[in-house]
């Protein structure tokens, strides 16, 4: 091995001051680097500069400290004791270090030694275990008290002095008590036993009623017999006795108000207990215990469903009130109101979802959730997602909707755990479970639909629609929208919007008959002559009306009859459009729709008529008015066979009704 | 400074012991354990049966492993046990549990010099200190006795226990222990429900704070005796016949193939050992058998329920070779001699061993007796399950309890305490008394010699509840 010495020799470069200066500096180095001993070197070395993050303490190979060397071994004896929780002085013995010798200075040491060999160690009377000989306290009574307040119907005396012993005896626990509880009653002397004749020990027990007289009776075992006590007392039966005994003790020895807190609350435990209600708790204890291993398994899936749903709940209420305070937060700027005004309607909303979706997905695929966590599984766990539609089975209603797609978040591994149960028919009805279509995606508030039910095509429907429903006492908002319930509204709903296209419909009816009988009156009037009083204001009537335009008079004329609800005759026609199936329907449906139409029919004859053309259809109806019309115009004309300036003036009116009606249907046919 | 470990002796302050030397004796039928208290095995285990020499003379009577098992001729093989768990023979019984305390553990006692007779004279009367001598000749003079019982044991029994301690024994004080309740202390419960699998009797015994709940004590002779009735049956009815050989009949062997009848060369006596002597050696090979062979089926279900069998088929057999040679391996037939203790339908029977009734079986057994528990306790029960006794260790024994319980008790939980220590298992009554009879605050409960005195054998009943 060349050390450095050996190259600095070879070198010629060996002088005085280098190997100096190298050892000064060396401990120096050394110092501050704390050796680790125990520690392998090549294990230290891996610790580098630094020190170790745990400490290591070193553990110097130690062997077992010699033994001191005191003199002689110590000696031990079998030192005898006395138990002081024992009375019959019972002396057993137990190994204990030898008492060193005394010394005596006056005397040889030899001499006492001997002495104390040959001597009977002194019996301990002290006993360290004798501490743990603690008895329990039993109530105890004179026999006045016992006379007075604690007689009981089936406990003798000595029956209950039995009790309060076991209850000594083993401690207060009861199922020992319980299982070790075996009374015997022991017969009195004065009693022979051949006058019980082989009877049972039932008959020998000695009530606290029996009178002494009674004893040797032959009725004896009558006069005892309700006295009897039961073959077998429950372990309640004893409870009860010892509660009701320390009870009355209790308030014996201290009344109920000189009581401290915690007596009374003992007083109150021992006097509330009840014997029936603990034996109906053990009944049902006992059925806890004989449950099934399918019904504990049931009711572990249960327990961990609820656990979980709670979760998830909890987990979407949050992120729920985040969204709507999200939505519903104050616009401080007016200039992004307008902005936030876009979402009001739920299908915008949807838009929105659907967008904020897909940047919240593109945005996961770089990185972690967002602040707004709509991730698949989140949009799964909506109750308006469409995941539904793959699961055969859903409760209904908007309530248990949201349970069941809770139950089912992410619709992963928990899936296939759900036990689908196909129902009957029946069951389904009464459960009230039903199946969905596919829901449509996105975001919408439950109570959009409810409106929507009560919407029609126009405002002014709706308006009329609401207005019915008001009369008929519908609340604004369902209570309980369930799917029934909801059905049932909206069929409702269907015959009210029926039942006002009928109502306008003869309404326009009974208006053109009007006009019509106005005008044959009127014409009747110009044959009768011009002197016809009824003829003449009715002339007049129409006179000042045929002074104004033809429309402004159709539109009166409307006015009268249609009871103000004729004012916009555009949107009437729009309804007729759209209703003219519903018409259909109104005349193939049942009762209160038939029973209207009735009525109606009995009010006039015409209107009948007019209903049956109108289900024809509008275009028809169009024509036939439009064809009708000139027609009688036509047989006015031919039932007048002068023409006279008058009647050439009524029928210009007529023709000028023609026209206005003409134009309407006309209208019509545009449409 | 030590470190305490597992084998360091723990500090009697730490468990409130003190050691008076008492005795601990644990009866049973097939052995009978014997020992100080405050020491962890018992010193002193010798089978129970007895040999009984009749000659001319009279019968002598021979204890201890070593005399049982030696082929002398006339030599009987008894048990003062009757097969249902009580001492039936008072006499040798004393005698037995005599030689098992005598033998290992308090000696032959060395009698003072003053009166051992050889320091006499010669015309001295000897009349006069012979009632001293008396109670020094007695085994038991300075130790305490604390004797196990099972817990059906009648009165009539605890009397008798009591009686031959200070009687003939003069134990200063004594004490009578249940075996359930002290199995329950050696796995360190005060309560629990105890299964104890013996030789003769089945146990499950309800304890509850230290205490034996009467009316719960549930026994039946499915145990080891049973089981190994049940391997006798199943050698004598398969084809061909398993023939079961002793070892004292062999002098040697030499190995054939598997099923090939042996070729041994066989012990020849001229008046051969008697038919009990035969029996009990061949039940040692049985109890090999047992212990090599035999399996529990694990569960879950019975062993005859729809597939098992065709699962236990496909596990691998066990092989097993007879003192003389012949050998075997047995496949689903090793499972069967258990089955009987579980499920009474499955056990073999013949004119000799009638079928087990279904109410022996042992979860019948654990269920008639938490019958008697009350609700309230039961979990508190289940929850420690104490399984003990020597012929608890067949193989997968704990597994197939473990589902039976489960199965019967599904709604608690349910925990199996079976030590996995042998010795632990096999004495754990007798363990239990020794850290009983070691405790402090145990030594006021002893029947003192002067209490006996006073009050009679009755103060057993009064005393040990």
């Amino acid at each position: 091995m060349a050390t450095r010495r050996d190259v600095q020799d070879i070198m010629g470069l060996g002088g005085a001051d280098t190997p100096k200066t190298s050892i000064q500096k060396r401990p120096k180095a050394a110092a501050p680097q704390k050796k680790l001993l125990g520690v392998n070197r090549e294990v230290a070395a891996l610790y580098g500069e630094r020190p170790p993050p745990v400490a290591i303490y070193e553990q110097k190979k130690t062997y077992r400290a010699k033994r001191q060397n005191a003199g002689p071994a110590k000696k031990w004896i079998q030192q005898p004791f006395s138990n002081p929780a024992r009375s019959d002085g019972l002396i057993l013995k137990h190994w204990r270090r030898k008492p060193g010798p005394r010394l005596n200075p006056e005397n040889g040491e030899d001499v006492i030694m001997e002495d104390v060999e040959n001597q009977d160690p002194q019996v301990e009377t002290e006993y360290e275990f004798a501490k743990y000989n603690v008895q329990v306290e039993v109530p105890s009574y004179t026999d006045e008290e016992y006379e007075a307040h604690l007689r009981s119907y089936d406990w003798s005396r000595e029956e209950t002095e039995y009790l309060l012993q076991m209850v000594k005896e083993y401690y207060y626990r009861w199922p020992l008590i319980y299982d070790r509880y075996d009374f015997r009653p022991s017969t009195t002397p004065s009693e022979p036993s051949s006058s019980a004749g082989g009877d049972t020990t039932t008959n020998n027990i000695k009530p606290d009623i029996d009178a002494p007289g009674t004893e040797d009776t032959p009725s004896k075992s009558l006069a005892m017999l309700p006295f009897v006590p039961p073959a077998t007392r429950t372990i309640e039966d004893l409870k009860k006795r010892y509660y009701t005994l320390s009870a009355t003790l209790m308030k014996l020895h201290t009344p109920e108000t000189a009581m401290n807190p915690a007596e009374y609350s003992l007083y109150e435990t021992l006097n509330s207990y009840d014997p029936e209600r603990e034996a109906a708790r053990k009944r049902l204890a006992v059925a806890l215990m004989n449950r099934s291993a399918d019904e504990i398994n049931e009711e572990q899936w249960l327990l961990a469903e609820l656990q979980r749903i709670n979760m998830s709940a909890t987990k979407l209420d949050t992120e729920r009130a985040e969204l709507r305070d999200r939505l519903e937060a104050p616009v401080p700027n007016p200039a992004l109101a307008g902005g936030l005004a876009q979402f009001q309607t739920s299908q915008a909303l949807a838009a929105l979802f659907a967008q904020l979706f897909q940047q919240d997905r593109s945005k996961k695929r770089q990185s972690g959730s967002g602040r707004l966590s709509l991730s698949a599984t989140d949009i799964i766990g909506t109750p308006t997602s469409a995941h539904h539609a793959n699961n055969a089975q859903h409760l209904s209603g908007s309530s248990s909707n949201r349970k069941t797609s809770l139950a089912q978040p992410g619709g992963g591994s928990n899936l296939s755990q759900h036990p689908t149960r196909n129902l009957p028919p029946q069951l389904e009805h009464r459960f009230n479970v039903s199946t969905h279509d596919r829901l449509t995606s996105g975001i919408s508030f439950g109570s959009d639909k409810l409106q929507k039910l009560r919407q029609a095509k126009s405002n002014v429907q709706t308006q009329k629609i609401a207005a019915v429903l008001a009369q008929l006492g519908f609340p604004e908002i369902m209570p309980i929208p369930t799917a029934r319930v909801a059905g049932a509204f909206e069929g409702l709903v269907g015959r009210v919007g029926k039942l006002l296209d009928v109502r306008k419909v003869r309404e326009k009816e009974e208006g053109e008959l009007r006009i019509l009988e106005a005008m044959k009156g009127k014409r009747a009037g110009d044959e009768g002559g011009p002197g016809g009083g009824e003829g003449d204001t009715e002339d007049k009537g129409v006179k000042v009306e045929v002074g104004e335009e033809g429309e402004g008079t159709q539109n009166d004329n409307e006015n009268e009859n249609g009871d103000g609800d004729g004012a916009d005759n555009d949107n009437d026609e729009g309804g007729e459009d759209d209703d003219g199936d519903g018409d259909d329907d109104a005349d193939a449906d049942d009762g209160e729709e038939d029973a209207d139409g009735d009525g109606e029919n009995d009010d006039n004859d015409i209107d009948d008529d007019v209903e049956g053309e109108e289900v024809e259809g509008e275009g028809a109806e169009a024509d036939s008015e439009s064809a009708r019309q000139p027609s009688e115009a036509m047989s006015s004309r031919t039932g007048t066979a002068a023409p006279s300036a008058s009647a050439s003036a009524s029928h210009k009116r007529s023709a000028s009704v023609l026209s206005g009606v003409s134009n309407k249907s006309n209208k019509r046919v545009k449409k | 400074m030590n470190i305490p470990n597992a084998s360091t002796v723990p500090n009697p302050n730490e468990y409130a012991g003190d050691e008076v030397s008492a005795i601990v004796l644990d009866p049973g039928y097939s052995t009978t354990r014997a020992g100080f208290a405050g020491e962890d095995v018992p010193k002193s285990v010798i089978p129970t049966y007895y040999g009984v020499l009749d000659s001319e003379s009279g019968s002598e009577y021979l204890f201890g492993e070593n005399a049982i098992h030696n082929p002398l001729r006339n030599l009987e093989i008894k048990n003062p046990w009757s097969t249902d768990g009580i001492v039936e023979n008072w006499e040798t019984a004393t005698r037995v549990w005599e030689y098992a305390i005598t033998s290992r553990l308090t000696g032959a006692k060395q009698t003072d010099p003053i009166k051992n007779g050889l320091n006499d004279p010669l015309n001295g009367d000897p009349d006069v200190e012979m009632e001293g001598l008396d109670d020094a000749e007695k085994p038991l003079t300075d130790s305490p006795l604390l004797m196990t019982e099972p817990g059906w044991s009648s009165t009539k029994a605890r009397e008798k226990y009591i009686e031959i301690a200070m009687e003939d024994w003069g134990t200063p004080a004594f004490y009578l222990g249940k075996t359930g309740v002290l199995a329950a202390f050696a796995a360190g419960k005060a309560s629990g429900i105890v299964i104890d699998i013996g030789a003769s009797m089945t146990s499950v015994t309800p304890v509850i704070d230290g205490m034996v709940l009467k009316k719960g004590v549930q026994k039946s002779p499915l145990a080891g005796n049973f089981v190994s009735n049940q391997i006798r049956l199943i050698f004598n009815q398969s084809q061909p016949q398993i023939p079961l050989t002793p070892h004292y009949v062999v002098s040697s062997k030499t190995p054939v193939d598997a099923g090939v009848p042996s070729q041994a060369i066989y012990k020849t006596f001229e008046i051969p050992p008697t038919a009990s002597f035969r029996r009990n050696e061949e039940e040692r090979v049985l109890t090999e058998f047992k212990e090599s062979v035999v399996e529990t089926w694990a569960g879950p279900g019975r062993f005859s329920n729809g597939t098992n069998e065709e699962l236990a088929k496909a596990t691998p057999g066990r092989p097993f070779e007879m003192p003389d040679g012949w050998n075997q391996v047995f496949g689903v037939e090793r499972f069967k001699a258990v089955e009987g203790l579980f499920d009474a339908s499955a056990a073999l029977f013949d004119a000799e061993n009638p079928r087990p009734k279904d109410e022996q079986t042992i979860p019948r057994l654990v269920q008639a007796a938490m019958q008697h528990v009350d609700v309230d306790q039961r979990p508190a029960i289940l929850a420690h399950v104490i399984v003990t006794g020597g012929s608890s260790l067949l193989y997968k024994f704990n597994e197939r309890l473990n589902s039976e319980l489960q199965a019967m008790f599904p709604a608690p939980r349910i925990r199996l305490i079976a030590p996995g220590n042998v010795v632990e298992r096999k004495y754990g009554a007798w363990i239990g008394g020794s850290i009983l009879a070691s405790l402090g605050s145990f030594h006021q409960l002893w029947i003192s010699k002067k209490e006996y005195e006073e009050h009679g054998p009755s103060i057993v009943e009064k005393r040990c509840k």
